[in-house]
């Protein structure tokens, strides 16, 4: 998983679109007036699921780095409050074997 | 997801690999707690009682059980959540389950006719759904080089999947080399090593895309101009690859470790002209 420092790096901006749909352009999302984002080495995996019962979906995004796990409510539509860590057992939960 | 139909949802996740000589990339559970709380991450076992793995004969084939990516879904309509499963090379397999979070030991690859199913890249990123509407279950996959795959299931609805070979949903960006600047407000769409989620984001009845991501922001140090940068980079990727030359040439073992101690001080000194920000993001595609 550990990529290559000289790796090719990728930019979203000319995404073509295939089959089966169609898809406005990509926005980053957001947590309050700042974007989602990951500490490094980065590798962001997203997920919505309604955690606390309460009808609506919050924002999970997994990490690499120590296994952790953001949790973002979710203010309707594509707005989501500013994050806090998952928590387990009274400390940050982190899954093993991830970094 | 709920793992063990008790009601309470858990938390499903892969990992990279276990701390042990013998890699393998364990399948964790934060199961939930009636309250709402979470139980620390617990190693997801068969009904063996020994953890889930990705079988393999031969170090040779560690990459189908490290960096896994687990799925919970009835994926062969019996009324049972299955895990569906991803990992580094890029192929799929699946658990069956017994109900109440109980799997059998061994997978069951995920097959495209008589070969496995393969994204184009690596790190398969299973999402079980419904996506062309006509009632089965189609897979949708993130991989290391970015975009989003998809593989249409042609079994029909209550069957086990029969999936055809994956075919572009969105196509990765371009490539940038590495070496330049690359800032935030550069980014227009998701990078390398995308992890795809799908849901009805906005309400309007029409399935979404959440794609995570990897990427690399790079920015000339402080007090560094974007063309001093650009020199300085030069130079140093050209001693980059004499030192990288010199060490996958030489056979002498004295002159291999002299070569890999440069390599290492060569690749500090990046820090003395540029900023690297290994990050990444969540970026939305609403459907139209």
């Amino acid at each position: 998983m550990k990529r290559l420092v000289l790796g090719a790096l990728v930019l979203g901006g000319s995404t073509a679109l295939c089959n089966a749909a169609e898809f406005q352009d990509p926005v980053r999302l957001k947590a309050g007036d700042a974007p989602v984002r990951v500490e490094s080495p980065g590798y962001a995996a997203p997920c919505l699921a309604d955690l606390d019962a309460d009808g609506k979906k919050e924002l999970l995004v997994g990490q690499f780095q120590d296994g952790k796990i953001r949790v973002f409510k979710h203010g309707g539509g594509e707005k989501f409050s500013p994050g806090e860590w998952l928590q387990a057992e009274g400390t940050v939960a982190h899954v093993p074997g991830v970094w | 997801m709920e793992i063990d139909d008790d009601g309470h949802p858990d938390i499903l996740s892969g990992s990279y690999s276990r701390m042990e000589q013998d890699m393998a990339g364990l399948f964790q559970v934060l199961y939930g707690n009636p309250d709402g709380t979470f139980r620390k991450a617990e190693v997801l076992k068969g009904t063996d009682g020994q953890p889930l793995i990705i079988p393999i004969e031969s170090r040779d084939q560690q990459t189908e059980n490290i960096c896994t990516r687990p799925f919970a879904v009835d994926w062969d309509a019996d009324g049972h959540l299955d895990l569906v499963v991803g990992n580094f090379s890029g192929t799929f397999y699946w658990f069956k389950g017994e109900g109440k979070g109980k799997f059998q030991p061994k997978p069951q690859a995920v097959k495209a006719g008589n070969q496995p199913l393969r994204i184009q890249g690596a790190h398969s990123d299973p999402f079980p759904i419904d996506w062309d509407g006509d009632g089965d279950l189609d897979l949708l996959s993130g991989t290391s080089g970015g975009g989003v795959q998809w593989a249409e299931n042609g079994a029909g609805k209550g069957k086990l999947p029969e999936l055809r070979p994956f075919q572009w949903l969105i196509q990765p960006g371009r490539a940038v080399e590495y070496g330049g600047v690359l800032k935030e407000e550069q980014l227009t769409g998701p990078t390398t090593s995308t992890r795809v989620w799908v849901d009805d984001v906005n309400g309007d009845g029409k399935l979404d895309l959440l794609v995570g991501d990897s990427v690399t922001l790079v920015s000339p140090a402080k007090g560094l101009s974007e063309e001093a940068f650009k020199k300085k980079f030069a130079a140093w990727q050209k001693a980059y690859e004499t030192v990288t030359k010199e060490m996958s040439q030489t056979t002498d073992q004295a002159k291999r470790s002299n070569a890999q101690q440069e390599f290492q001080k060569l690749y500090q000194r990046r820090t003395e002209f540029m900023n690297e920000d290994r990050t990444g993001f969540v970026w939305l595609y609403l459907q139209k």
